[in-house]
């Protein structure tokens, strides 16, 4: 037996993805959220979490899937990670399970779209389901934003 | 007993004497015949070298007091300072500071000071000393005597001194102290008495040594000798105005009785010390009733003096943070007030209103801190660097009471090092190049802070050389700044800017201090993100002047909310000169760029609308715009925004760490509807 790991689970289309329950700070309704010119498209803007702003980023777009227009089910899930704190737009978050670490398999090169470096690992839960182990380290990588073009003024 | 409770305290009186060590000595650096400076060092010292000692910082206490044996043959002019003794004291205080750091940091405050106690204890013993029998303070002598009354208790040196002083007309005292029973701070009740003594007169000689009686090694009672002007009755009552003292005896000496405490080995004497010594024990039996009640009296009336108390900054946080909450709901109230319409709501909200910013005030001026608590750590620094670049350079201060958030005040110290440095390395020339040029031979660095309007600004002029435009193009070309055909087009002032681009150095060679090509960039990135600015002035061959403009405080700043479409935008009151309407007709574009005449002069437009890309809102379609005139030091432009929402106090928020820079915006703020709204940059639209 490994490690027992909490975890949050969310959807994004018909995958489950998982993120450890202590990077996760909040999972909020999604609410309006004030846009930020000239930042990379996956970046929707920024919102007021109790007095703080924390910008929040569509999951979909940052793995380069088709974003989708949010529905009643859509939530924000503010992680903290790497001393930043980023709010993550997904389909929904509904389950807060316990997986053995043991259970998860490196992943292979390409899961649903999403390149293989934004994931941990992957985890059979159940009979037939699997989830998905963000890397959050990695998702988060200011790195990988773009080099945002200078405004014209 | 815990010690921790004293501990913050502890770290906050020994910085703060620290720094007046540091500065004395700088002081008397350049005045070294003034024995009134040494005086105020060698009580800071002492402070410094008692409170370390009943803390338990054995090290701090022990480098104090080797320094402190120095400085003591200074006060009495047995030794004339000259640089070695500057530079060992000097090193010495660095070497504390470290310490004093380490206990911060949660250390025991240990380090090896050996070589510089060596050097100390030579300066003490060694060629420098003029008189012939080697100070009385040194600590081998004092740990030496171990006799306990009567006996031996002054040598030959101490002897002589008191008699000098009876001769020359001062009073010289026996005193022995007695604490009470049930005195549970023995050394620092003995460092109290000691204060009182040394601010009354001069103490040559106690028993048990300074060093013991801060170690608590001793019992009850201590024995001082003390060259005073004072005269008994009132020391005797001054030093029982010391808490937990049970009694003090004080004995006029006169040449006579001074003998029996000498080591003289003349038989003569021995009588005379044992008739002594009965007179003094009936007196402290006669003065023991009196001392209890005189104590208290003295205690309380000494408790009213201090006005300040030290706050945890943590505190003062998290009282602007709530402040700031408070401030949103502020707005929102007035919002609702305003639709509701019932004239006691709006009363109550209106004072409401008064009442929070007269809060505002005060709760910014708490967190205003005078620049000086950055500034006062120059002197010295500008004296090492100008010692090691062989330069002579005077340092000049003026403003340092102008007051910054300490937000900024935190984040400004290290640029100022930068620029301070660089214009001791590359500003000010060597002393012969600047006979040469006909100037004087020291050179003249200026720092000064001052207000003006919502900023403060702090400058850096030197004397020296200047910045040859000609040579930062060049080497920016060299460096792959920017290409020859960019630098030629530049302006002599934008050419001096280039010398805050990163990877550049005008330095022939790269020393110690600066020139590696790393520094000035920090300074202009580490300013702008402080909503600051730097500018240069610049003449060849007669100086530079560095200016730093900052905003007065970071945290609330009044804001002109507009609106974009279905987007709310904040531009900073301060940099507005002007609202206004203008007709689309009236635009000319000139070179292309959009123009218009304002009040005689022709400025630039900019579509906001366009650089924000705000997606539901263009200005072109309509025949007349409001625009807001903005303004960066004497330059102004023109935005083209939809339409005003009105004047607000707003609350700056960063917007976080994650998203990357951007250039129009210089973070956000929370509305009274719990919206975030961007805040705009002005100085972004003005090149």
């Amino acid at each position: 037996m490994g490690e027992e790991l909490k975890v949050i689970v969310f959807a994004l289309g018909e995958e489950q993805y998982g993120i450890e329950v202590d990077k996760v700070r909040t999972i909020e309704r999604m609410q309006p959220i004030t846009r930020v010119p000239k930042a990379p498209g996956f970046i929707k803007g920024v919102i007021n979490l109790r007095g703080v702003v924390i910008p929040v980023l569509d999951l979909r777009g940052r793995f380069g899937l088709e974003e989708t227009v949010a529905t009643d089910n859509s939530r924000i899930i503010i992680v903290a990670a790497n001393e930043l704190e980023v709010g993550f737009i997904v389909d929904s978050a509904n389950d807060v399970i316990d997986i053995d670490s043991d259970t998860i398999d490196s992943p292979p090169e390409v899961v649903g779209g999403i390149k293989a470096k934004y994931l941990q690992g992957i985890a059979k839960i159940g009979e037939k389901q699997l989830l998905v182990m963000l890397n959050l380290s990695e998702v988060l990588n200011r790195k990988e934003i773009i080099q945002l073009e200078q405004l014209e003024v | 007993m815990d010690m921790n409770a004293y501990l913050s305290m502890f770290i906050d009186e020994s910085n703060d004497h620290l720094q007046a060590l540091n500065e004395n000595l700088l002081k008397l650096e350049n005045d070294p015949g003034d024995i009134s400076i040494v005086q105020v060092i060698f009580r800071s010292a002492h402070t410094l070298k008692g409170m370390s000692a009943t803390m338990g910082f054995e090290d701090l206490a022990s480098l104090t007091h080797e320094m402190e044996n120095v400085l003591d043959l200074v006060r009495n002019s047995k030794l004339a300072m000259d640089s070695f003794i500057f530079d060992t004291l000097f090193k010495g205080l660095d070497a504390l500071e470290a310490m004093v750091q380490d206990i911060v940091g949660g250390g025991t405050g240990k380090a090896d000071v050996s070589s510089i106690v060596v050097s100390l204890q030579s300066i003490v013993k060694g060629d420098y000393l003029k008189a012939a029998q080697p100070s009385a303070d040194a600590p081998a002598q004092n740990s030496g005597s171990s006799g306990t009354s009567g006996g031996a208790l002054l040598d030959i040196f101490q002897q002589s001194v008191l008699k000098q002083s009876i001769e020359s007309g001062n009073q010289a005292y026996y005193i022995k102290v007695t604490l009470r029973e049930d005195c549970v701070l023995k050394a620092a009740r003995a460092y109290m008495v000691f204060d009182v003594l040394e601010s009354n007169g001069e103490v040559i000689k106690s028993e048990p040594s300074v060093q013991d009686l801060e170690q608590e090694k001793f019992d009850r009672s201590f024995i001082v000798f003390l060259i005073s002007g004072t005269d008994a009755e009132e020391l005797k009552s001054r030093i029982e105005s010391v808490s937990e003292v049970d009694s003090a005896d004080v004995v006029l000496l006169d040449a006579e009785s001074l003998q029996m405490y000498g080591p003289v080995p003349d038989n003569q004497q021995k009588p005379a010390a044992s008739q002594a010594a009965p007179a003094v024990q009936a007196r402290e039996a006669a003065v023991r009733e009196t001392s209890a009640a005189k104590s208290q009296t003295a205690a309380t009336g000494a408790a009213v003096a201090n006005r300040t108390i030290r706050v945890d900054i943590d505190r003062l946080d998290s009282l602007m943070n709530l402040f700031s909450e408070l401030l949103i709901d502020r707005v929102r109230l007035e919002q609702l007030s305003s639709e509701i319409k019932r004239s006691d709501l709006i009363e109550t909200v209106e004072h409401m209103a008064r009442v929070s910013t007269d809060l505002q005030d005060i709760v910014l001026k708490l967190r205003m801190v005078p620049v000086e608590s950055v500034f006062n750590r120059f002197p010295r620094m500008v004296r090492d660097i100008a010692k090691q670049l062989d330069k002579k350079i005077d340092l000049v201060v003026t403003g340092a009471e102008t007051e910054l958030d300490r937000t900024v005040i935190d984040e400004i110290g290290d640029p100022l090092v930068h620029l301070l440095r660089n214009s001791l390395d590359h500003g000010v020339e060597m002393p012969a190049d600047r006979l040469a040029a006909g100037k004087p031979e020291t050179g003249t660095v200026h720092l000064r802070a001052f207000h003006s309007g919502n900023h403060v600004f702090i400058e850096v002029e030197d004397d020296g050389n200047g910045i040859d435009a000609a040579k930062v193009r060049r080497i920016a070309v060299k460096n792959g700044v920017l290409s020859e055909e960019e630098a030629n087009k530049l302006s002599e002032e934008q050419a001096q800017m280039l010398i805050f681009a990163a990877g550049f150095s005008t330095a022939d060679k790269i020393s110690d201090l600066s020139g590696r090509g790393v520094g000035l960039d920090v300074v202009k990135s580490k300013i702008t993100s402080l909503g600051g600015h730097v500018t240069i002035r610049s003449q060849l061959g007669k100086g530079t002047i560095f200016s730093i403009q900052l905003p007065l405080t970071l945290s609330i700043i009044s804001a002109m909310l507009i609106q974009m479409g279905s987007e709310k935008y904040a531009i900073p009151l301060s940099s507005i000169v002007e609202t206004g309407i203008i007709q689309r007709d009236s635009i000319a574009t000139v070179h292309g760029n959009q123009m218009i005449e304002f009040r005689g002069t022709v400025i630039p437009v900019v579509s906001l609308s366009r650089v924000l890309d705000v997606p539901d809102y263009r200005e072109d379609a309509e025949t007349e715009t409001e625009i807001v005139v903005i303004r960066k030091n004497d330059k102004l432009a023109a935005l083209m925004i939809d339409s005003f929402i009105g004047q607000s106090e707003i609350v700056l928020k960063p917007l976080g760490k994650y998203l990357p820079a951007i250039k129009a915006l210089s973070g956000a703020t929370i509305l009274g509807d719990g919206q975030v709204a961007l805040i705009i940059d002005p100085n972004a639209f003005i090149k």
